[in-house]
């Protein structure tokens, strides 16, 4: 079957969508702030830890609290997965194995989840994330985007390349 | 006023993001593995328009410009974010779209990057003495190191951006004389 609005009958989608993107980007940084997501998660988890009593953290005095516009634009990203999801003509989420090592959903489970704790060490030792680094950092000709993206690069390439390989 | 704002940019990133399907872990490992390069190709082609509407209107505009700082653990976390970026398949603003999408992979990913978060913020003490203090170099941007204006670096940037995504095929290997 062959339609249109299948995404692989569309090859050249990220040309819209890019020039889209940057133009969102610069309207964000012309409204309040370059578009980032990453230390939002460290704010969430404070919300936590400031739960317990007499624990001090000079990381989370730095990073301050959830109520912000960086905290709404990660909940606009869910809402925004969610509708894009919803006015597609996809009937149903799609479960995917990326990598060949995953014949069980445990190893895919895995996987996320050690992905999820190396990114937001990594993201937060950095300072910034794909898109506080790479995409609003570079965009304001930073060092620090780049020296970002070409660590991110190397490592995730070499990576994606070695999972890759069959055994 | 800013935290409509920020709903707004989020709901419109969500939807480009999961309408060029970087939400899907299968198309960031393509693209790591450079079997497809739609994702990348999209990201330096968002790169290049920014960069360069960025700077052209804070000649009229008073932009919020905000430029991290570069230090050892720029290039440390960089090198581990990518090993997870290609273990998850997503990165940390993908994984948020993907969960709306209803992946529950995604979830995962959220969970992962909480715990990640937290023993970062634990550690944070050491870890700011070791890598962060270190070799740290304040906000640098290339238009510093160049001494040059910074909307000539940014046009630059963003002419050597544009040239790699049309010099770059978005599938290689995918040999089909209809596509480019």
């Amino acid at each position: 079957m062959s339609s249109p609005l299948k995404p692989e009958n569309r090859p050249h989608a990220w040309i819209p969508l890019g020039i889209l993107f940057g133009l969102l980007s610069t309207a964000s940084i012309a409204l309040f702030a370059p578009i980032g997501v990453s230390t939002t998660y460290p704010r969430a988890v404070g919300e936590l830890i400031r739960l317990v009593p007499g624990y001090s953290s000079p990381y989370l005095t730095q990073i301050g609290g959830l109520f912000r516009a960086e905290t709404m634009l990660v909940a606009g990203l869910l809402i925004g997965g969610f509708l894009a999801h919803r006015l597609s003509r996809k009937p149903s989420t799609a479960y995917e194995t990326p990598h060949p090592q995953e014949r069980t959903p445990a190893w895919r489970y895995l996987n996320a989840f050690l992905g999820g704790f190396l990114l937001l060490f990594g993201a937060r030792l950095a300072g910034g994330c794909t898109s506080g680094h790479v995409i609003s950092g570079i965009s304001q000709l930073s060092l620090s985007g780049l020296i970002f993206g070409a660590g991110v690069f190397a490592t995730g390439i070499t990576t994606a390349k070695l999972l890759a390989r069959r055994n | 006023m800013d935290l409509l704002y920020g709903l707004l940019v989020g709901t419109v990133m969500g939807v480009l993001i999961q309408r060029v399907q970087a939400s899907s872990p299968m198309m960031i490992v393509r693209n790591l593995r450079l079997e497809n390069l739609s994702i990348i190709k999209f990201m330096a082609l968002t790169i290049a328009v920014s960069a360069t509407l960025t700077y052209t209107l804070s000649a009229w505009l008073p932009m919020h410009f905000a430029i991290k700082p570069t230090h050892l653990g720029v290039l440390l976390g960089g090198l581990i974010f990518g090993v997870g970026f290609a273990l998850a398949g997503y990165c940390p603003g993908t994984c948020v779209v993907g969960a709306g999408e209803g992946r529950k992979d995604a979830l995962v990913t959220i969970l992962g990057g909480l715990v990640g978060a937290l023993v970062f913020t634990l550690a944070f003490p050491a870890l700011d003495r070791l890598f962060i203090q270190p070799l740290s170099m304040g906000s640098v941007t290339l238009a510093d190191l160049a001494h040059a204006p910074a909307l000539w670096v940014a046009l630059a940037l963003s002419a050597l951006l544009l040239a790699v995504v049309a010099l770059l095929p978005t599938r290689p290997g995918h040999r089909r004389p209809s596509e480019s």
